[in-house]
C-alpha cells in the first residue's frame, strides 16, 4: 500500500518546513519533497515605501542575518543613487559582512550540526542536541560560543546599535571607524583564528568517519553559482557572477551582478511557498545549481589569504577531480570560510586607510531601478527594486540564498531517502539523515519564505487515503 | 557608593524582544531607559532582539542577571518578577532563539556556574506592528519594571512573585 512519511517540522534549522516521503507498495521511496509551509510576503508589503526605508525593512526579514539583508539592500540603493561609495566605506562594509559570516557559520557548525557529527545520526535523539555535545566535548561547545561572540562583538562594535544596526546606509556607512574601536576588534582576531584552525583540524579527523553519508548526502551533479573577485578569488561583498558546471567548466564568468536576470529564472510549485530559481539557458528544472560555501569554494581559483588557501587546497583533495559534489562538504567549506573571514578582517582592519573619515557618498536617486547582490552566509543574495519619481518602491524581487538551493535540497532529500529510508522498517536515524541533509545547506527559511511561528515535532506515516497509520514524536 | 559595587557584585541586565512588534519592545525600551539613566559601577545593560548562544559567555561573567521581557499570560500591564533556574527541557526548537532558562542550563553544563537570575516581565496588550512604540497600558508598566530592576541592583535578597 502506498504511504506518505511526513517529517514536520524539520528541526535545528531556522524556520519552518515539512518533508514528505511518498512510499510505494514495497516500502521504497517514490517521491520526496521539501515544503516551505509559511508565507510572509515582504516583496508585496514593501511596495509604496520610500526606497531609503528598504535596508531597515528588509533587515527584519531575518533576526539572525540582518546584516546580509542590510548590505544587499544598501547596494541596491547605491545603484539607485548611481554612486561609487568611498573605498573606506566599502572596506568597513566588507568587515561587517565577514563578521556576520563568522558568527552565522559558527552557529551552523557548532550548534546545529555538531550533535549529528559528534554523536552520530543513530544516537539517542533525547541526547542528540547541544547538551549532548556539551557533555561529549565541552571545549568544542565553548569554542562555538566564543566564536559567535567574536563575530557578534565585531558587528556591534561597527554597527554601534545592538538591535538591527543602521550604520550601513545608501552610499556607504554613516560613521567612520575610530582607532579605539579598530584596536578593540583587532584584539579579538587571534583568538578567533585559533578557534577556527583548531575546529578545522578536528573536523578533518571526522570526515573519514562519514564516508557513507558524504556519498549519499546530496552527492549530485549540479552547477555552482557565486560571486568571485575580478581575479577569480573568494568574494563575499561585491565582484562578478561565476557559474560552473558539474565538471568544473566555467559556463558564465565575470557577469555584472545587475545582469542576474539573464542567468536566473524563477519557477513556482504548488507544494511550497519557496521559489525555485534555475539557470535560464538550461531551463526548469534542469537548470539546477547550488550556492553557499560549497559553491563559493568550488568556483574560486584561490581564497587569497594564507591559511584559507592551504585549507582550500585540502578541500579539493576530498575527491579526485572536479568540483566537490557532496553537499555533506558544506560543513567543511563553512570552516574554511570562517578561517578566511577572520584572516581577511584582520587584513582590512590593518589597512592604513581604514580610519579615513570619508566613508559615505551622498546623492538623491538617479535611476528607477537598483540591484544589490552580495554573498550572505548561505549563498548569493539578490535585492532588486524599482521606484517612481518620488522614490517610492513600485516593485521588489528578493532572491534569497536558501531559495537558490531549493531545487538542490529537494534532489538531496530524494537521494538520502533512497539510500536510508525503508518504509517497512522506519527508524528514527533514517529520518534524522533526511533532516540532516537539509541542515548541510544551513537553510534560513525565515529569509527564503519569511516564516515564523511555533514548532512542535511530529513525524507521521500516512497511507494512500491520508489516514495516519503511525506517528513518531520528539520532545 | 552603591551596594552592587560595594560588594563587588557584577550585574547584567538584558532587555529583549522585537522592537517592531508592539508591546514586545518593552524589554529593550526599559533597557534603553536604564542605560540613559546611567548605571552604577558593576552594572551592565544590553538590548537584544532575541536571545542567542553567545550570551552564555556574558552570563557566566556576572553574579546576578536580570532579564526584561514582555509577557502574554496575565492581565495587560501586570508586572511580575520571578527567579529563574536552569532548565534544559526549556530548549527551543527554533535554531536561533533561546529561552533564558536554557541559557542558564548551558552555563551550568559548560561552566558549572549559574548567576542568580531574575525575569522581570510586563504583560502586553498588543503585539501588532509598531516601531518602538508601546500601548498606554505597557507604557504604564515601565516605571514598575524600572523599580524592580533598581531593587535587584541594590538588594542582596529580593522577594519575588509569579
Amino acid at each position: 500500500m502506498s504511504r506518505t512519511v511526513i517529517i514536520e517540522p524539520v528541526t535545528r534549522i531556522e524556520g519552518h518546513a515539512r518533508i514528505t516521503l511518498q512510499l510505494g507498495d514495497a516500502g521504497e521511496v517514490e517521491d520526496a519533497k521539501f515544503h516551505l509551509t509559511q508565507f510572509r510576503g515582504f516583496e508585496k508589503f514593501c511596495e509604496g515605501r520610500p526606497y531609503r526605508e528598504m535596508p531597515a525593512l528588509t533587515a527584519r526579514t531575518c533576526g539572525i542575518c540582518p546584516v546580509s539583508h542590510v548590505l544587499a539592500s544598501n547596494k541596491a540603493c547605491d545603484h539607485l543613487l548611481s554612486v561609487s561609495i568611498p573605498p573606506t566605506g566599502e572596506k568597513l562594509r566588507r568587515i561587517i559582512n565577514l563578521a556576520q559570516i563568522t558568527q552565522s557559520h559558527a552557529l551552523s557548525f557548532f550548534h546545529l550540526s555538531s550533535p549529528d557529527l559528534l554523536l552520530g545520526w543513530d544516537s539517542d535523539p533525547v541526547s542528540r542536541n547541544i547538551f549532548g555535545v556539551m557533555r561529549q566535548d565541552p571545549a568544542l561547545a565553548k569554542d562555538g560560543i566564543r566564536l559567535r561572540q567574536i563575530g557578534q562583538t565585531i558587528i556591534e562594535t561597527l554597527g554601534g546599535k545592538k538591535i538591527h544596526p543602521t550604520w550601513v546606509v545608501p552610499g556607504g556607512v554613516s560613521e567612520p571607524l575610530t582607532r579605539e574601536k579598530r584596536d578593540a576588534m583587532l584584539t579579538l582576531i587571534p583568538e578567533g583564528l585559533d578557534i577556527a584552525k583548531r575546529t578545522y583540524a578536528f573536523f578533518k579527523t571526522l570526515v573519514p568517519k562519514f564516508k557513507d553519508e558524504a556519498s549519499h548526502f546530496g552527492n549530485q551533479p549540479t552547477m555552482f553559482l557565486s560571486l568571485v573577485s575580478p581575479k577569480g578569488h573568494l568574494e563575499h561583498y561585491d565582484g562578478f557572477l561565476r557559474l560552473k558546471d558539474a565538471q568544473g567548466r566555467i559556463l558564465e564568468d565575470m557577469v555584472p551582478p545587475h545582469e542576474y536576470e539573464r542567468l536566473i529564472g524563477e519557477a513556482v510549485e504548488d507544494f511550497s511557498y519557496m521559489k525555485f530559481p534555475y539557470y535560464k539557458p538550461h531551463g526548469y528544472p534542469k537548470g539546477i545549481y547550488r550556492v553557499g560555501p560549497l559553491a563559493r569554494l568550488n568556483n574560486v581559483d584561490a581564497c587569497g589569504t594564507p591559511y584559507a588557501d592551504v585549507a582550500l587546497a585540502e578541500f579539493h583533495m576530498l575527491q579526485e577531480s572536479g568540483p566537490i559534489a557532496s553537499s555533506f562538504h558544506y560543513h567543511y567549506a563553512r570552516l574554511v570560510e570562517i578561517i578566511y573571514a577572520l584572516e581577511m578582517m584582520e587584513r582590512l582592519l590593518r589597512d592604513p586607510t581604514i580610519l579615513d573619515a570619508r566613508v559615505r557618498a551622498r546623492a538623491r536617486s538617479n535611476r528607477y531601478e537598483g540591484i544589490g547582490v552580495t554573498e550572505a552566509p548561505r549563498g548569493i543574495l539578490m535585492h532588486h527594486y524599482r521606484i517612481d519619481d518620488e522614490g517610492l518602491i513600485t516593485w521588489v524581487n528578493l532572491i534569497i540564498a536558501t531559495g537558490h538551493n531549493n531545487l538542490a535540497m529537494n534532489q538531496s532529500i530524494r537521494q538520502v531517502a533512497d539510500a536510508y529510508v525503508d518504509g517497512n522498517n522506519l527508524q528514527e536515524g533514517m529520518l534524522n539523515r533526511v533532516e540532516a541533509v537539509i541542515r548541510c545547506f544551513d537553510p534560513c527559511l525565515s529569509c527564503a519564505s519569511h516564516a515564523f511561528g511555533e514548532m512542535p515535532l511530529a513525524i507521521e506515516l500516512k497511507d494512500a487515503t491520508g489516514r495516519v497509520v503511525d506517528t513518531l514524536r520528539r520532545g | 557608593m552603591d551596594r552592587a559595587s560595594k560588594g563587588g557584585r557584577k550585574v547584567l541586565i538584558i532587555g529583549y524582544g522585537s522592537p517592531i512588534r508592539g508591546d514586545d519592545a518593552i524589554g529593550p525600551l526599559v533597557a534603553d531607559r536604564l542605560q540613559a539613566e546611567g548605571m552604577p559601577e558593576g552594572v551592565e545593560v544590553v538590548s537584544r532582539h532575541i536571545l542567542t548562544a553567545e550570551l552564555v559567555a556574558d552570563l557566566v561573567e556576572h553574579d546576578r542577571v536580570v532579564f526584561l521581557d514582555a509577557a502574554v499570560d496575565g492581565t495587560p500591564g501586570e508586572v511580575r518578577c520571578r527567579s529563574l533556574a536552569p532548565d534544559a527541557s526549556a530548549m527551543s526548537t527554533m535554531a536561533h532563539f533561546l529561552d533564558p532558562r536554557e541559557l542558564l542550563a548551558w552555563c551550568e553544563t559548560l561552566y558549572d556556574k549559574v548567576p542568580e537570575t531574575f525575569l522581570v516581565s510586563a504583560c502586553g496588550s498588543s503585539f501588532d506592528y509598531s516601531n518602538y512604540v508601546l500601548t498606554p497600558t505597557a507604557e504604564a508598566a515601565i516605571e514598575p519594571m524600572l523599580e524592580w530592576v533598581r531593587r535587584l541592583i541594590e538588594d542582596p535578597l529580593v522577594m519575588t512573585s509569579g
